[in-house]
């Protein structure tokens, strides 16, 4: 009889954990993600005992990261950069501001739930719009429909205009958290923790998705649209029903950074830089990974709020973080961190022979120097034409 | 003032506003359609340019007199666009580079990292400009009074800047030149054979490590150019790139991607019915270019002149 | 003026003298009137935050701030502290993050907070500053409904500058005054598209139709850091409208008023602006002569009362142009106002408990709290909003400073322009 509880079974000589059906972890993926958990509820913690940290600010990098999952689903398998998805947290963000101020909507759960429904209905549109397109298309597609929403917004009163709206209602001013009002410091500590079981539940979630056959159908029809055209994929109703779950994902992070903030203005949740914003966090952690985008969240979010304590030039620091990124790190902060990543087969080499060390100096120089005289020389041949 | 008049101003405004439109997405729009790149560092380039100018235009006016008679005019008018010129020239060796140093070693990896990497260097530019020129906006009164001086359009009873008509005759030199560059010279042949097909175009001798620095210097150029250009009505301040930026994504998407005659008459129409909503129901003026979009997209999925990655011009 | 008549006048100590920027009337020997009777004051220093704009188009405002702030707060450590007590001031650059500042400067310690600049800003700040308890003093962040709505019953936020509906009554009275009721019959705006432009077109029609029969011609909002806004422009030329009223601040005013020039809208009606003069250091001789723009300056003018006569004045004008190059805007005094506020209050809670007062209790001092600055005498009123006289006058260029500057100053008291107490802004121009 087959063990249909969690507990540690074994799989092909190997043992493994049982979390729920179809996630078997090895030990050692366990015990990541029990430090990784770990870290996650240890975090308030963290945050008193560092005086640079401040919780709402690791909130904010949680629930970006939490966005960034969802639009992974969408970069990961299908291959579609949306880079629109500011559109989708903003809406949760607004719905929940919305209701709060207006309409005087206090309980956490039903602004989190009315949320995630006006972001489905938001992606059920943009998506049909943009879906038509693929590539560079579909980018900039998404890209526009997440300004017009920005422009619509900004550009009425009923929306706070730039002001924005606060999410303080009832006479606790502050949701309740299923009837209950708190104090702001309870509330705070609360919905960082329901946050986190948000995000346990989501990824549990999504990595379902990724390994049940509607995953594999993404990622056969990011490898080749045609091919799963042929074999029987119906490619548009697949596309669009991943792009309405990873928005539901931005919708649901977005109403929980309205919670978490308390005011919504247009700029921080809707503006193009922010869809760019969540788009990178996802590749920072490591696009081709679960977790990386929730990791590449809380970095990036760091880093730009501690970048501005650090220096002026903060902008600058995280684009050489990034240009770093790209050059040295393309897998990401936990694509690296993986067996076969960068970081585990340089320290491994390192282990080795630390010699190493020169040999990637130098590796690393010779690059910079032939792409300095090729750049120079091109530049040469512009300007004074071919001798 | 008549309606006719009135309307003759407004459109004038659009064209304007179109033929900025058309220089800054120009660039991008070479960029995209030959090395399939989309450069979100773009309209930094053109925040650098309008910065550049803003130096380079103060010392060059500062060498001619005071534009006050005919003579003196004209010669404020070649100086000026000749430092146009000049500033968009600094910009060159700065996309050369980038294009070389940074973007080569990824073209074959996924797209994102080249968005990854151009939105890296949006960030660093911003960042230099701020090292460069400081917190502040910048600005260059004396060229636009200057060239407004001259009397031009109340010749035929218009109240229309000067300035502003200097702009549509540069936009429209530079989208006959562009034109001319990709249809009728060997270069522009060669770099829209690249576009079309590398590996036959490396076949035939065709050097595309060149022509794809070549094509991102001209890129940055007219970012520059468009920067200089845009500099003298209004200032220059760290966040001038980004909508700029957006503006060209709409262009090129009306447009059709790639599509150089696209961005044209894309930024052309985007820049009249804009400034005539702007005009008829003023609160639709930031919204106004997306909703354009919107409604020309549901009409034509693939833009105006929808040729996937080809040059038609 | 002898030294206790002058000291009776400002309040009674050499701090409050020095900020209202009589100190140099009151000799060398001034620091030792610094309230020395309290006991239990700590010795460390006094740390304060500002958060301003320190870069981007609205530095141009947010720089004046800050060297308000850190002029006030040179004053007063000159003048020997708050009973002793140093202030050391510590800048943020505002960027989108005003809870997140505010919530690290409480965090490293902070004993007050100053800032923001942006309406927005403020009104998600103000709650919050509820919440946590550790005072602030916004500089401007002046968007009328933050005390009608968003935090009806404050106890620790605070705001210096005078709000938008202070200078929007003002500048529909000084629109009527200088123009005559009888010949204000049409009228157009330019507003930046945001917010405080909405807000700020919206009160001043409402009060300047309650003073005339005035017809709303035409309303653009060009969006901030627009670099064109010549199709607003066209439209007033077409419609030329007796007065056209514009809330653009820092270099949207440069903008507007560079390319009002060169398509000559100057001739075809008045310009009247809240903050135009917040451009006092970028606009150019040719345009403010063609202009003759009508332009309020806040709660300050630098040559009001003229400086030749009044040494606090000239001494101000003298220290912001040696020490930044600069001419004082608004701006300035709204960040030296907020900082002497808050110091002058908390040395009166100090002198009254004998100890160093808690939040709670420099809250209270601060309420009904009169002060001078080099401004003049401000009231932080029951309501937790500053009140000072507004000035506005005919900007002109001087050859002598070589800078605009406002000529033949009108100024608007408080009672004027605000509403009572317990009325809100829109139902009391409504009940005219």
């Amino acid at each position: 009889m087959r063990n249909r509880l969690p507990g540690l079974v074994s799989r092909d000589g190997e043992r493994k954990v049982r979390v729920m059906r179809g996630l078997e972890l090895t030990l050692r993926q366990t015990a990541l993600a029990l430090v990784g958990l770990l870290f996650l509820f240890a975090l308030p913690d963290i945050a008193r005992l560092l005086p640079a940290i401040q919780l709402s600010v690791l909130h904010q990098g949680v629930v970006f990261g939490l966005a960034a999952v969802g639009l992974n689903l969408l970069v990961r398998h299908t291959q579609l950069v949306s880079f629109g998805h500011a559109a989708f947290f903003g809406t949760g963000a607004y719905t929940t501001a919305l209701l709060a101020a207006k309409y005087n909507v206090t309980e956490f759960a039903l602004l989190l739930i009315a949320s995630m429904l006006l972001a489905t209905l938001m992606a059920m549109a943009i998506g049909y719009l943009s879906l038509r397109h693929t590539g560079l298309y579909f980018s900039l597609l998404t890209l526009a429909f997440g300004q017009l929403l920005y422009a619509l917004v900004q550009g009425q009163t009923f929306f706070g205009s730039s002001d924005g709206l606060p999410v303080r209602p009832g006479p606790n001013m502050r949701p309740d958290i299923f009837g209950l009002a708190l104090p702001p410091d309870a509330y705070e500590v609360l919905v960082y923790y329901l946050t986190v079981a948000i995000v346990v539940v989501s990824l549990l979630v999504m990595w379902r998705l990724i390994n049940s056959p509607f995953g594999a159908a993404l990622d056969a029809i990011g490898q080749d649209r045609t091919r799963a055209q042929f074999i029987g994929i119906p490619v548009r109703r697949y596309v669009w029903l991943a792009f309405v779950v990873s928005a539901v994902y931005g919708g649901m992070a977005g109403a929980l950074y309205a919670m978490v903030q308390q005011h919504v203005r247009p700029g921080p949740v809707l503006y193009f830089l922010r869809s760019g914003d969540i788009l990178f966090m996802a590749i920072l952690g490591g696009y081709q990974t679960l977790f990386g985008p929730l990791v590449g969240g809380i970095v990036l979010v760091l880093l730009q709020d501690m970048g501005r304590d650090l220096t002026n030039y903060f902008d600058a620091l995280t684009g050489l973080v990034l240009l770093a990124l790209v050059f040295g790190f393309p897998q990401g902060i936990v694509g690296s961190l993986k067996k076969g990543g960068r970081v585990r087969s340089a320290a491994s080499s390192f282990k080795n022979n630390p010699a190493v060390v020169g040999a990637w100096v130098s590796s690393f120089a010779e690059s910079l120097v032939t792409a300095a005289t090729q750049s120079v020389q091109n530049v040469k041949v512009l300007v004074f034409g071919v001798k | 003032m008549s309606v006719v008049t009135n309307f003759i101003t407004h459109t004038l405004h659009g064209v304007q506003y179109g033929f900025i439109l058309f220089l800054i997405a120009s660039g991008l729009t070479i960029i995209l359609g030959i090395l399939d790149v989309l450069n979100l560092a773009h309209g930094e380039l053109y925040a650098l340019g309008a910065y550049v100018a803003s130096s380079v235009l103060g010392y060059v006016v500062g060498l001619v007199p005071p534009p006050t008679d005919p003579a003196s005019q004209a010669m404020f008018v070649a100086v000026v666009l000749g430092g146009a010129v000049l500033t968009a020239a600094v910009l060159v060796p700065v996309g050369a580079a980038i294009e070389s140093v940074l973007l080569r070693p990824i073209y074959d990896r996924n797209e994102v990292y080249q968005l990854v990497l151009t939105f890296a260097l949006l960030l660093i530019i911003k960042d230099a400009i701020k090292f460069g020129w400081g917190p502040t906006p910048v600005r260059l009164q004396s060229v636009y009074s200057g060239i407004n001086g001259i009397p031009a359009a109340s010749l035929v009873g218009l109240n229309y800047p000067t300035y502003n008509l200097v702009i549509i005759a540069v936009g429209a030199i530079v989208v006959v030149g562009l034109f001319y560059f990709f249809n009728r010279t060997k270069t522009g042949r060669i770099i829209r054979a690249t576009a079309i097909d590398r590996e036959m175009a490396t076949a035939i001798g065709v050097s595309t490590d060149r022509t794809f620095t070549l094509v991102f210097a001209v890129g940055a150029f007219f970012a520059g150019f468009a920067g200089a250009m845009a500099l003298p009505p209004t200032n220059a301040s760290l966040e001038m790139g980004a909508n700029p930026l957006v503006l060209s994504f709409v262009v090129i998407v009306i447009g059709g991607l790639g599509s150089l005659r696209g961005a044209f008459v894309a930024a052309l129409l985007v820049g009249i019915l804009s400034r005539w909503a702007t005009w008829q129901y003023p609160p639709a003026e930031l919204a106004a270019p997306f909703a354009i979009m919107a409604i020309i997209l549901l009409v034509k999925p693939d833009g105006l002149f929808g040729t996937w990655g080809e040059m038609d011009a | 003026m002898d030294r206790r008549t002058m000291l009776k006048a400002v309040g009674g100590t050499a701090l409050a003298a020095a900020l209202a920027g009589c100190s140099s009337l009151l000799g060398a020997d001034s620091n030792q009137d610094a309230s020395g009777g309290a006991s239990d004051v700590p010795d460390e220093p006094i740390q304060a935050g500002l958060q301003t704009f320190t870069e981007g188009p609205a530095a141009v405002l947010g720089l004046q701030a800050q060297y308000g702030a850190e002029l006030a707060v040179s004053r007063i450590n000159e003048a020997g502290g708050i009973a002793g007590r140093q202030i050391e001031l510590d800048v943020k650059h505002e960027a989108d993050a005003y809870v997140e500042n505010y919530t690290q400067f409480v965090s490293e310690g902070k004993e007050v907070t100053f800032g923001p600049i942006s309406s927005g800003g403020h009104a998600a700040l103000a709650p919050e500053v509820e919440a946590q308890g550790v005072v602030n003093v916004s500089t401007d962040g002046t968007v009328t409904t933050l005390y009608e709505e968003t935090v009806p019953d404050p106890t620790y936020s605070f705001r210096f500058q005078n709000y938008d509906v202070m200078e929007c009554v003002s500048a529909a009275r000084e629109t009527v005054n200088r123009l005559g009721a009888e010949n204000v019959n049409t009228v157009a705006g330019i507003n930046p598209n945001y917010a405080f432009g909405k807000d700020e077109w919206k009160v001043y029609t409402a009060a300047l139709q309650k003073l005339t029969d005035v017809e709303i011609v035409y309303e653009g909002f060009p969006d901030l850091l627009a670099d064109d806004m010549s199709t607003h422009i066209t439209e007033i030329n077409n419609q030329q409208p007796d007065v056209t009223f514009s809330s653009q601040w820092g270099g949207d005013v440069v903008t507007m008023m560079n390319q009002a020039a060169a398509n000559n809208m100057f001739d075809n009606t008045q310009l009247v602006g809240t903050v135009l003069y917040s451009a006092v250091n970028d606009l150019s001789q040719d345009i403010v002569e063609q202009a003759q723009a009508l332009s309020g300056s806040r709660n300050y003018y630098w040559g009001e009362p003229e400086p030749a006569r009044w040494s606090p004045g000239q001494q101000l004008l003298d220290d912001a142009r040696n020490q930044w190059d600069i001419i004082p805007s608004g701006h300035f005094m709204s960040g030296y106002g907020a900082v002497a506020s808050w110091a002058t209050a908390t040395e009166k809670a100090v002198n009254l408990t004998g100890g160093w007062p808690s939040q709670e209790q420099i809250a209270m001092s601060l309420e009904g709290h009169g002060f001078f600055t080099p401004a003049g005498y401000h009231v932080m009123s029951e309501r937790h909003q500053g009140l000072s006289t507004a000035y506005y006058g005919e900007m002109d260029w001087s050859s002598e400073i070589g800078a605009p500057i406002l000529n033949d100053i009108n100024s608007y008291s408080p009672p004027d322009v605000s509403p009572p107490p317990g009325t809100k802004s829109l139902d009391w121009i409504e009940s005219w």
